[in-house]
């Protein structure tokens, strides 16, 4: 048996200083989050110095470096989002295919009802200006989470396994999309572009705020929730959750819904950064990178383990790469084959002693 | 063939978990091993079957050593090990499961089917099995599954034949079955290493025994020169006591009806099931396996469905449709298997024991940890439950141990009725103690008590009065001097209670 690991004192100091080997050895193989993190590390390192650290002009620097920060950060949010919604799914044991699928269709609603043009719904009933646009978010997430339930329901009530009922809502919900918004040229007021570039200081950084207080608010959540505990009861052992009380059912339902309504987040997101969607294309593949990203974050396909800070550090390892590749020139049809690579050695990685 | 393992050792980390052991057996014998959990079997057997390597010691086949990297090179030298979880692949008939990883292939490389059955076929002919080879294992019954290892085994010309609790699952009938297998290959001169829990089987199968204890090997000998008590005191290491624990209460002693069940039918496990319990009793409920005591449970307590029949909590009748409502209305389900339906394992020991309870102490979803860890703090000294820190894996525990973790997650719930599933399964001698004491303190706080289990032993030893089932029915009630061993296995077979009751021998 391993020595005891002391969890949350670190308060007391140790009686027997220990070198740094001992205590870097000791994470490694007791904290699942912690090689994820020192893979990340390395790869901002990595990315520092690719980037050029001049010490001369060192404010020069620091503002290129921050600046190429604060893009991947905002390119990145609307999946790192979803990216979190999918870690709770696969924790339960499921999986959710529908998530690119779900990002266009709530981002048609959210152009439907603003649409400046005639089609608006909500300018053709005389809401404007800001009370349209609080509006429109609330009935984007709820579109959202209502869509996420249906599916919940398919895979609770109607037994149908989770990639299944996933999948054909992927089909479903982008076909639907593409029919209706066919031609569909929108464009959206510019008091709803504010949502994602209103700039603090001299900053756009809304969407990486939104990202952080989502995250906050899961991790919160999965640590000391009923709902969040559950969640990992429920994918570990069904069997013996639903003989504990726990009302499996819903706490699956309840999983997808949030992962609806996290998807409708990305998309009032995405929508009001670029002020329009690409219904054929957007959130294409989109299902496979927030799975990537919490697998890389340490999360178990089998359902029971993940964790929400651990996503969160997968989703950055596979954002600053793909800044890596992209600083040093890798062609774009390569860009795929290194992610597979960061995703298989991540997994590999974890494999550490794991007792049955 | 004579097995010599001598001087084996065996550290994982800083924990030496075999001691110095050595011991022989041969073709011919067989040889029970014992121990409480932890004591070390598996690990022992693990070597042997060349699972594991040994840190010191030689294993001496017939006199010539030998060095297991692989089961594979065990298996070569003629040791076949049968593991708790069989091996067997249910979708396929049992003639391929008999050569699973050693297929007959013809000489275009397909498989050989023909050649494959009839080796099969023949097999179960020399050990008089009644079989049919191309039968789906998924379709038999536990003890044939075990029975067809076992065949798998022989086919492999084991001499030496491991076999790891191979009865825990098993009904009494079915056990015979195996018993009556181990005997013919006895006959064969195969020597067979029976690891078990069970005392009253070693003493009716086993010509000889070991018993380790923390690694050390304690004691061996002959079956036939001891007692279970014997073998009990040997395996926790002080006498244990066998007494039984039955209170004599009188009628007025106990109190009020809690449950009463009227004409509950459930179409494939139970039907037209009636009766009633009291706070403060402890009632048994026994029979064969697949008698539908768990799933009639079950059904009480929301897990399973009934289709007819009313079901009365505290006096009021109830329609219990999710296990969260049976909470609520103060009744608790520590089901069988633990493995598969107590413990959830990605979770730490003091999760394990706040499952329950999280949506209780509770505000707006936040889990009140504190009120937990209070909780957990009397449960711990009270369930005398041996552990390290409350944030190791409930898989560190000893199955004891885990079983007073996930009895603990019921009782901070308070609840009004405690039905326990076989609560002993898998535990060892102290534990098992342990938890009759915790069964009779409970019932002694007013709680009533449910037990159900196929050892009528321990019902006749720790319940006030049991009901017997058969085939889904409640063939008949026992208490006092009723409550023996005979009667309710007259019972549990379809028979009816023995008017001249006649004392049970061992």
């Amino acid at each position: 048996m391993k020595p005891e690991l002391e969890q949350g004192s670190n308060s007391t100091p140790p009686v027997k200083k220990r070198t740094f080997v001992e205590w870097f050895k000791n994470r490694w193989s007791n904290d699942p989050l912690f090689s994820i993190l020192i893979a990340l590390i390395i790869m901002v390192i990595l990315q520092t110095l690719t980037l050029g650290f001049d010490y001369d002009s060192f404010g020069e620097w620091f503002q290129a470096w921050s600046n190429n920060w604060l893009n991947i950060l905002r390119n990145n949010a609307g999946i790192g989002i979803v990216a979190l919604g999918m870690t709770f799914v696969i924790m339960t044991g499921g999986i959710d295919l529908a998530v690119g699928s779900t990002l266009v269709i709530t981002g048609a609603f959210s152009m439907y009802l603003l649409d400046t043009g005639a089609q608006g719904i909500l300018g053709a009933v005389g809401i404007t200006g800001v009370p349209a646009i609080i509006l429109t978010v609330i009935l984007v997430m709820a579109f959202g989470y209502l869509l996420g339930s249906l599916i919940g329901v398919t895979v609770t009530k109607g037994m149908v396994p989770p990639f299944i009922a996933t999948l054909g809502a992927m089909m479903i919900f982008r076909s639907v999309t593409q029919h209706f918004a066919q031609g569909y040229n929108t464009t959206v007021p510019t008091e709803f572009l504010q949502i994602s570039s209103f700039k603090i200081g001299n900053y756009m950084i809304m969407p990486i705020i939104y990202w952080i207080i989502i995250a906050a608010i899961l991790y919160y959540v999965s640590k000391r929730t009923t709902f969040g505990r559950q969640i990992i009861a429920v994918g570990s052992n069904e069997k013996a959750a639903k003989l504990s009380g726990v009302n499996v059912d819903k706490v699956k339902l309840r999983v997808y819904a949030l992962m609806g309504l996290l998807v409708s987040i990305a998309a009032i997101i995405q929508v009001s950064r670029i002020g329009s969607m690409d219904f054929s294309n957007a959130g294409r593949g989109m299902e496979m990178d927030a799975i990537a990203a919490a697998v890389v974050g340490g999360t178990n396909m089998l359902g029971g383990r993940g964790f929400i800070l651990g996503t969160v550090y997968g989703m950055l390892i596979i954002a600053v790469m793909n800044n890596l590749l992209n600083l040093f020139g890798v062609p774009p049809f390569l860009r795929e084959a290194f992610k597979g690579i960061i995703v298989i050695v991540a997994v590999l990685l974890q494999r550490k002693e794991k007792n049955a | 063939m004579k097995i010599e393992m001598n001087n084996i050792r065996k550290s994982f980390g800083s924990n030496d978990v075999i001691k110095d052991v050595s011991f022989s057996v041969e073709g011919g014998e067989i040889t029970a091993l014992l121990g409480e959990n932890g004591a070390g079997k598996s690990t022992l057997m693990n070597i042997l079957g060349g699972v594991l390597q040994a840190d010191t010691g030689s294993i001496v086949i017939d006199g010539k050593e030998v060095h297991f990297k692989t089961p594979a090179e065990s298996l070569e030298a003629g040791i076949a090990f049968i593991h708790q979880e069989l091996n067997l692949i249910n979708d396929l008939p049992i003639y391929e499961n008999m050569f699973l990883g050693r297929e007959i292939k013809t000489k275009y490389g397909s498989l050989d089917l023909k050649k494959m059955y009839d080796q099969t076929a023949e097999m179960f002919e020399r050990m008089n099995v009644d079989l049919d080879p191309n039968k789906m294992v998924g379709d038999l019954d536990a003890s044939y599954k075990q029975i067809v290892e076992i065949c798998r085994a022989m086919m492999t010309n084991a001499s030496i034949i491991i076999m790891d609790e191979p009865t825990t699952s098993l009904t009494d009938s079915e056990i015979e079955r195996v018993f009556k297998m181990m005997k013919t290959m006895q006959e064969h001169n195969v020597g067979i290493i029976f690891i078990s829990h069970k005392l009253n089987e070693v003493m009716q199968i086993c010509n000889r025994y070991l018993v380790l204890r923390d690694g050390n090997l304690v004691s061996r000998g002959n079956v036939s020169d001891v007692t279970t008590k014997d073998l009990a005191s040997y395996m926790v290491g002080y006498d244990v006591r066998t007494e039984s624990l039955r209170r004599h209460k009188e009628t007025d002693e106990i109190g009020e009806e809690v449950l009463r069940v009227e004409g509950l039918t459930n179409d494939h496990h139970f039907r037209d099931i009636s009766f009633s319990i009291k706070a403060g009793e402890i009632v048994g409920v026994t029979g064969l396996l697949g008698d539908g005591r768990s799933e009639l449970f079950q059904a009480i307590f929301g897990a399973n469905k009934y289709i007819s029949g009313k079901v009365f909590f505290n006096g009021k009748e109830v329609k219990v449709k999710s296990t969260w409502q049976a909470i609520k209305e103060g009744i608790a389900y520590l089901p069988r298997n633990r493995k598969e339906n107590g413990i959830v394992k990605d979770m730490d020991i003091f999760e394990n024991a706040s499952i329950v309870t999280w949506p209780m102490f509770s505000k707006h979803g936040v889990i009140n940890t504190e009120k937990h860890r209070q909780k957990f703090d009397e449960q711990r000294n009270a369930l005398r439950l041996k552990m390290g820190a409350m944030t190791d894996n409930i898989t560190s525990l000893s199955g004891g141990n885990q079983q007073k973790v996930v009895l603990s997650k019921w009782l901070a719930a308070n609840p009004r009725l405690l039905i326990l599933d076989n609560p002993t399964q898998g535990v060892d001698v102290g534990a098992k103690e342990d938890i009759y004491d915790i069964i009779i303190k409970l019932a002694e706080e007013n709680i009533a008590v449910v037990v159900l289990s196929s050892e009528a032993q321990e019902i006749i030893r720790v319940c006030d009065r049991s009901l017997v089932m058969y085939h889904g029915a409640i063939q008949g009630e026992v208490k006092d001097e009723e409550m023996n061993e005979h009667t309710i296995m007259n019972l549990a077979t379809g028979g009816e209670k023995d008017v001249e009751r006649s004392e049970h021998q061992i």
